[in-house]
């Protein structure tokens, strides 16, 4: 159950194109309603080249590179989201192809009212094609020791 | 000319209920397909009571909530911790209050305090559910004395 040995691991490098579709089913998603996000004339009217990705957009790239690949192995049905900061360097807009890289930066163990957990923070670094580095993510993610079904039927064995 | 800042020192804005719908368009635009939030026998096995949204759907809306009230383009920084689970019928309230504007070299920068609560679809809450800070920057703007939200 320990994951310590995870820090420093790389994550998988991939590349993706941000495209108009992806900005707009994403923003719809996460029931934005910014023309900026959904009609090209808007954004070009606001200095922009094309839609402008959502403030998360970030997370969609998981379509691409599902972090589950960076042989984290966790148990799904022992997964909760811990929280994430996002830093905006630059606007990412559709028709950017970005390079994503990153690696695991901490493993903690604590108790709390869960139970023990394990706490899982990954940073993500997004490079657009002019080798500019437009966002960098930091997301933690907790693996549980036990389901909330598990830890029902150790309180009944402990009965 | 000088504006300084958003146009309100908070705001307030309500989103939903969420559907399963809501999370399972989610789980499509994520890319994250977790069963514990689209397969209701994967949640009840683990020892959920149904399935909930995924914690970035959340955060998805209450950056739509920031972004709609301090600017998309002025956002440098944003983020988010969960505090507990939000469930199909559950009506999202999110909420900012400005808590700090400094001057930079980027000209004034604001710091919002955001949450988000719930109310069920029963009456029950609100129950905290999501944290969060925004950070957004007002290039070529400065301080202006009284209500600039200095303390």
């Amino acid at each position: 159950m320990s994951h310590e040995d995870l820090v420093g691991r790389a994550l998988p490098s991939y590349t993706f194109t941000v495209e108009a579709g992806k900005v707009i089913e994403f923003a719809t998603a996460v029931l934005a309603d910014d023309a900026l996000h959904f009609d090209a004339e808007a954004a070009a009217a606001a200095g922009y080249a094309a839609v402008v990705a959502p403030p998360t957009f970030s997370a969609a790239a998981q379509s691409w590179g599902a972090p589950t690949e960076g042989g984290l192995e966790l148990d799904l049905s022992r997964v909760l989201a811990g929280g994430a900061q996002w830093e905006y360097d630059l606007p990412i807009v559709a028709g950017d192809v970005l390079t994503v890289s990153g690696e695991v930066v901490s493993v903690e163990h604590k108790t709390g009212r869960r139970g023990g957990m394990t706490l899982i923070t990954r940073e993500s670094r997004f490079v657009n094609q002019r080798g500019e580095l437009a966002l960098t993510v930091r997301s933690t993610a907790i693996e549980l020791d036990r389901t909330p079904a598990d830890r029902r039927s150790q309180d009944l064995e402990d009965a | 000319m000088t504006v300084a800042g958003p146009d309100t020192p908070t705001a307030e804005r309500a989103f939903g209920p969420i559907s399963r719908t809501d999370i399972v368009r989610y789980a499509g635009a994520g890319g994250d397909f977790n069963p514990i939030h689209h397969d209701e026998e994967f949640a009840t096995a683990a020892g959920y009571p149904a399935v909930f949204a995924h914690g970035l759907l959340t955060a998805g809306i209450l950056s739509t909530f920031a972004a709609g009230w301090l600017g998309l383009e002025r956002l440098r920084r944003f983020s988010v911790r969960y505090v507990d689970q939000v469930w199909p019928g559950d009506t999202l309230v999110t909420r900012g209050e400005v808590v700090e504007t400094v001057e930079s070299a980027d000209g004034l920068e604001v710091t919002a305090r955001l949450t988000v609560h719930v109310t069920g679809e029963h009456g029950a809450g609100p129950r905290l559910v999501l944290t969060g800070q925004a950070t957004a920057a007002y290039p070529g703007t400065e301080l202006t004395g009284a209500g600039d939200g200095r303390d």
